[in-house]
C-alpha cells in the first residue's frame, strides 16, 4: 500500500483546506458573510465567468487556450440588446441566434487553428480583438438601450423581454438567482461529458499526446474544433446571461471576464491535485475568486486591491501545482 | 599516429523514466581518427551524442578531456573542452532570417565582447574566412539563409563547427539531407581534418560511406556497445555487430501455426514509395511474419499504407479476400487492421492516463452506451483480463502507465491491440527499450493468441524477428529482397540480404 507522505496530502487537500480556512475566518470576523443572501451574492458575482470558465476547460483540455472567450461574451451582449431592443426581435429568437453566432465563431477559430494552422493562442488572440471590434458596429460605438438613438436617428423602440430578463434576474424561490442554477447546470452537463463519456477521454487524450490519439483513430482535429465551438459556445451563453441580468446592452462589458474565467479554470488545476483542466476545479476556482473578493470587500478592502489579489492568488495556484507536485513521479 | 586519446567516456548511462537509453557505454576518441558509431533506431546514438556535446546533464559515468575527468551540463562546457557537434536537424544549427555571413561567423557575431555597434563588414570578412574552411566560397554572404538549399546550409553549420578548431568533431547524420556530390565535397574535408589531427565522431546510418571513411566503427545495440571494428571491415561486419549475433539452435522449428489454406492479406503490386517496384506478397491466417531490414528499407512506409496514414502510389490490398482502401487510421482499425507504432512514449504511451484507459482508449465505443456514457467496471474488467494475461507487473489495472518498466509499458501498448478481433496486427520495431524477459513474454503470448489474426513484426534487429517470426520477410532500399521459413534461417543470408546494395544482390 503506498504511504500518503504530507507532500502528497498537501497537493490533494491543500487548496480546499486554505478554501475552508478562508471561509471559517470571514464568518468569524464579518458574520454578516454566511448570511443566505450573502453567500448567493457570491455565486452570482461568479455566474458568468464561472460559466465562462467552463467552456475555457474544453480547450485547455486539449491543450489549447481560447483568449477570445470574454470578447465572446461581450458581443453576444451587445447582439442581445442588438436584436431586441432595435430588430424588435423576441427573445427566445435572440438567443438562438446569439448562441448561433457562438458557434459560428467557434467554427472560425477552429479553422484558423486547424485549417491554418495558427497557434492557438495567436488564433485567438487575433480572434479577441476582432470580436471586440464586433460588437461596436450594429450600434455605431454607442451602449444600447430602449430610447437609445441608434445610427440612422431613429429611436430604438423594442425592449428586453420579461422571459429574457429572467435569465439573469429571476430568483427560484425568491432565493437562488436562475443565473446561478444556469452555471451549475452547464457545470454538471460539462462534468458528465469530461468524466464520464467517451467524448471525454478522448479530449484528455489529446491533450496528453496528440500523436498517440491520432494513432488510435482518433480525429484530432475535429476534436480540437469542438472545443473551441464549446468554450464560444458557452461563452456566449454567458454573455446572454450578463445581458439578461444587466437589462441593457453595453459595450466594453468584456471587462475581466477573460482573466477571471481563465483565472479560475487554471486554479482549478490545483484542486484535489488534479494538476489537469477540471470542471469541478474550475468551478471550485471561480467560487474561490468570488468568496475571497466578497469576504475582502466586507473586511473594507478597497476595491483597487481586486486584480492584484487575484492575481496573487492565481500565480500561488500555479506554483502550487507545477512547483510542488512536478517533483513527485515522472 | 598518437595513441593518446584526447577524450574517454568511461561507464555512460542514462535513463529516461523507465526506458534504459544507455547503459555501460566506453569509448576512447583518438586524436587523427575518424570513428563511426551506429545501430538501429533507438539503439542510444542519440543520446550518446547529446551526452558527450553538454545537452544532457544528468548522465551517469565519468567523462575525461586529455585524461581529466571534467563535467558537462551544457553545450558550452563542451565548447570550451573543443567539442564541436553538427546536429542531424539541419534547421536547428542556423538561424534562417539571418545572412549566410551572420550563421557562418554566429560565434563572433554573438560573443561578448563584440563591440556594442554591430559592424557587418567585419562579421562578413570572418565569414569569408571560415566558408574557406569548407571551401564555400560559392556561396553568396548576403542572403538570408531560409533562400539556400538544404545542403548549403549543412555545410555552414559544419563549416562554423570547424571554424573553432575543435579538437573533436561530432557529426550526427551529415548526409542525410545533402546530395552525393556535396556529400563527396564533405568526405574529402573529413578526411583532410583527421589528417590534421582532429578526432572526428561520424554517426550515420549510410554504412557504405562508414566503410570509406571510417579508421574505427563502435556499434550500439539497445544501448550497450555491442561491438568495436577496427579497419579492415566491411558492411557485413557491421550489420553482424548491428542486428545482432543469431544463435541458430534457439531458432523455432515447430509451432508454425499458420494457415496457408487461407490469405489474410494479399499484396498486388503495391507501390508504397516513388521508383521502387511493386510488393506482391501474401500473408496467412494465423501467422506471425517479422519484416526487417535496416533504416531506409521501407518497412516504415509499406507499415504506414497497411495502417491508412498513408495513401499507396499504386497497386491493391485485399484483406481476407476483399479490396481494403482504408481512407484513414479509423476505417483501418474499423476493418480490424491494427499497429503498435514505432517510439512508445512519443507516439503510443498516454502518461497522464492509467493502465485501464491505456489499453481501451480505441475501442471506447465498446464501452460506452448509446449516450456515450462509459461502464467503467466493463473496461476494468477487461483491463485486468489483459493485465492479467500478458503479465503486466503493476498494483492492478487503475495504476498509473507511468509507475511501470518501459518493458511492461509496452505490454500495456500490446495488450491495447490484442484486446479485441482483428484481421492484422503490425507491430513496429516492438521491442525498443524492452528488457530480455518482457520482449520474451510479449512474444510468447502474441504466438498464443495470434488466432486467427495475423502478425506482422517489423524490426531492425534479426534476433528480435527471428525469434517470433513463422516467416522472415527482408526489405533493402524499398524492395523486398527474399524470404526465409522458420525452418530454414540462415543468419549469414539474411545479414547479406540486409546490407548488401541491390546490385550486389541481384548480381
Amino acid at each position: 500500500m503506498k504511504k500518503m507522505n504530507i507532500t502528497d496530502f498537501s497537493i490533494k487537500w491543500g487548496f480546499l483546506i486554505v478554501m475552508a480556512v478562508l471561509f471559517a475566518a470571514f464568518s468569524l470576523l464579518q458574520p454578516a458573510f454566511i448570511s443566505a443572501g450573502n453567500l448567493f451574492n457570491i455565486l452570482l458575482s461568479v455566474c458568468i465567468f464561472g460559466t465562462m470558465a467552463l467552456g475555457e476547460t474544453f480547450v485547455l483540455i486539449t491543450d489549447g487556450m481560447d483568449l477570445s472567450i470574454g470578447s465572446t461574451a461581450a458581443l453576444s451582449v451587445m447582439l442581445s440588446a442588438y436584436f431586441m431592443v432595435v430588430l424588435e426581435f423576441g427573445g427566445f429568437v435572440t438567443i438562438l441566434l446569439v448562441l448561433g453566432i457562438g458557434i459560428v465563431i467557434g467554427l472560425f477559430i477552429g479553422f484558423l487553428i486547424v485549417k491554418v494552422k495558427i497557434p492557438d493562442l495567436l488564433a485567438t488572440l487575433g480572434m479577441m480583438f476582432l470580436v471586440q471590434g464586433v460588437q461596436y458596429i450594429p450600434s455605431g460605438g454607442l451602449s444600447i438601450g430602449r430610447g437609445a438613438i441608434i445610427k440612422n436617428g431613429k429611436e430604438a423602440m423594442g425592449y428586453f423581454s420579461e422571459g429574457f430578463k429572467y435569465l439573469g434576474q429571476g430568483r427560484i424561490l425568491k432565493v437562488i438567482p436562475v443565473p446561478v442554477l444556469i452555471m451549475v447546470g452547464v457545470a454538471i452537463i460539462v462534468y458528465v461529458i469530461l468524466s464520464k463519456t467517451k467524448f471525454g477521454r478522448i479530449f484528455y487524450a489529446i491533450g496528453g499526446n496528440p500523436e498517440a490519439a491520432r494513432l488510435v483513430g482518433v480525429n484530432v482535429k475535429k476534436y480540437k474544433v469542438i472545443a473551441y465551438v464549446s468554450s464560444s459556445f458557452i461563452a456566449s451563453l454567458a454573455g446572454i446571461l450578463l445581458a439578461a441580468r444587466v437589462g441593457r446592452g453595453d459595450v466594453g462589458s468584456q471587462g475581466t471576464l477573460l482573466m477571471d474565467a481563465i483565472g479560475a479554470s487554471l486554479i482549478g488545476y490545483a484542486v484535489l491535485g488534479a494538476r489537469k483542466p477540471n470542471p469541478f476545479g474550475t468551478i471550485v476556482g471561480a467560487i474561490f475568486i468570488g468568496m475571497l473578493m466578497n469576504g475582502l470587500t466586507m473586511l473594507s478592502m478597497q476595491y483597487f486591491w481586486q486584480d492584484f489579489i487575484k492575481g496573487t492568488v492565481l500565480v500561488a495556484a500555479l506554483v502550487f501545482t507545477f512547483g510542488i507536485s512536478k517533483k513527485q513521479g515522472t | 599516429m598518437n595513441k593518446e586519446p584526447i577524450i574517454q567516456v568511461k561507464n555512460i548511462g542514462m535513463s529516461f523514466g523507465a526506458t534504459r537509453a544507455l547503459d555501460n557505454v566506453d569509448f576512447d576518441f583518438y586524436p587523427g581518427e575518424l570513428l563511426a558509431i551506429v545501430g538501429a533506431n533507438g539503439a542510444g546514438k542519440s543520446t550518446l551524442i547529446k551526452i558527450i556535446c553538454g545537452y544532457h546533464s544528468g548522465y551517469e559515468g565519468k567523462i575525461f578531456v586529455d585524461k581529466k575527468e571534467v563535467e558537462l551540463n551544457s553545450p558550452k562546457d563542451a565548447y570550451g573542452f573543443g567539442i564541436q557537434t553538427v546536429h542531424q536537424i539541419i534547421n536547428q544549427g542556423v538561424i534562417q532570417s539571418m545572412t549566410v555571413a551572420e550563421n557562418l561567423a554566429l560565434e563572433e557575431m554573438l560573443a561578448p565582447d563584440q563591440p556594442v555597434l554591430y559592424n557587418y563588414p567585419a562579421i562578413r570578412r570572418r565569414a569569408v574566412e571560415i566558408a574557406s574552411l569548407m571551401d564555400l566560397d560559392y556561396l553568396d554572404m548576403d542572403v538570408p539563409v531560409f533562400s539556400i538549399p538544404q545542403s548549403d546550409r549543412q555545410m555552414i553549420t559544419i563549416a562554423r563547427a570547424l571554424s573553432s578548431k575543435p579538437k573533436l568533431l561530432i557529426l550526427d547524420e551529415p548526409t542525410s539531407s545533402i546530395s552525393e556530390n556535396e556529400a563527396e565535397r564533405l568526405f574529402s574535408s573529413l578526411l583532410k581534418l583527421r589528417d590534421r589531427g582532429v578526432s572526428i565522431v561520424y554517426v550515420s546510418h549510410r554504412l557504405h560511406e562508414i566503410t570509406r571513411l571510417a579508421d574505427r566503427v563502435g556499434v550500439l545495440r539497445d544501448g550497450k556497445v555491442a561491438g568495436e571494428l577496427v579497419k579492415p571491415f566491411s558492411v557485413n561486419n557491421i550489420v553482424h555487430a548491428m542486428v545482432g549475433e543469431i544463435d541458430q539452435q534457439a531458432v523455432r522449428k515447430e509451432d508454425v501455426k499458420a494457415n496457408k489454406n487461407k490469405i489474410k492479406l494479399e499484396l498486388k503490386n503495391l507501390v508504397v514509395q516513388e521508383g521502387k517496384p511493386p510488393i506482391n506478397l501474401r500473408l496467412y491466417e494465423g501467422e506471425v511474419v517479422g519484416l526487417t531490414g535496416l533504416i531506409g528499407a521501407g518497412k516504415s512506409e509499406l507499415a504506414a499504407v497497411l495502417f491508412g496514414i498513408e495513401k499507396q502510389i499504386s497497386g491493391e490490398m485485399y484483406i481476407n479476400g476483399k479490396l481494403y482502401e482504408p481512407a484513414n487510421i479509423k476505417s483501418a482499425i474499423k476493418e480490424g487492421i491494427f499497429m503498435v507504432p514505432e517510439d512508445r512514449n512519443n507516439n503510443a504511451v498516454f502518461s497522464d492516463f492509467n493502465i485501464r484507459q491505456n489499453i481501451d482508449i480505441p475501442f471506447l465505443d465498446m464501452f460506452s452506451n448509446n449516450m456515450s456514457v462509459l461502464n467503467v467496471s466493463r473496461e476494468r474488467k477487461e483491463a485486468r483480463r489483459m493485465v492479467e494475461a500478458m503479465t503486466v507487473k503493476c498494483e492492478n489495472e487503475e495504476a498509473p502507465i507511468m509507475s511501470l518498466s518501459g518493458g511492461n509499458q509496452q505490454k500495456v501498448i500490446v495488450a491495447r491491440w490484442l484486446m479485441t478481433e482483428s484481421n492484422l496486427v503490425i507491430l513496429d520495431e516492438p521491442f525498443q527499450g524492452v528488457d530480455v524477459k518482457s520482449r520474451s513474454e510479449i512474444g510468447q503470448y502474441l504466438r498464443d493468441n495470434i488466432g486467427t489474426s495475423t502478425a506482422l513484426v517489423i524490426a531492425t534487429d534479426l534476433d528480435e524477428v527471428v525469434d517470433i517470426s513463422d516467416r522472415v520477410i527482408v526489405f533493402n532500399q524499398g524492395v523486398m529482397v527474399g524470404e526465409q521459413e522458420a525452418g530454414e534461417i540462415d543468419k549469414d543470408q539474411l545479414i547479406h540480404l540486409t546490407s548488401q546494395t541491390l546490385e550486389e544482390i541481384f548480381s
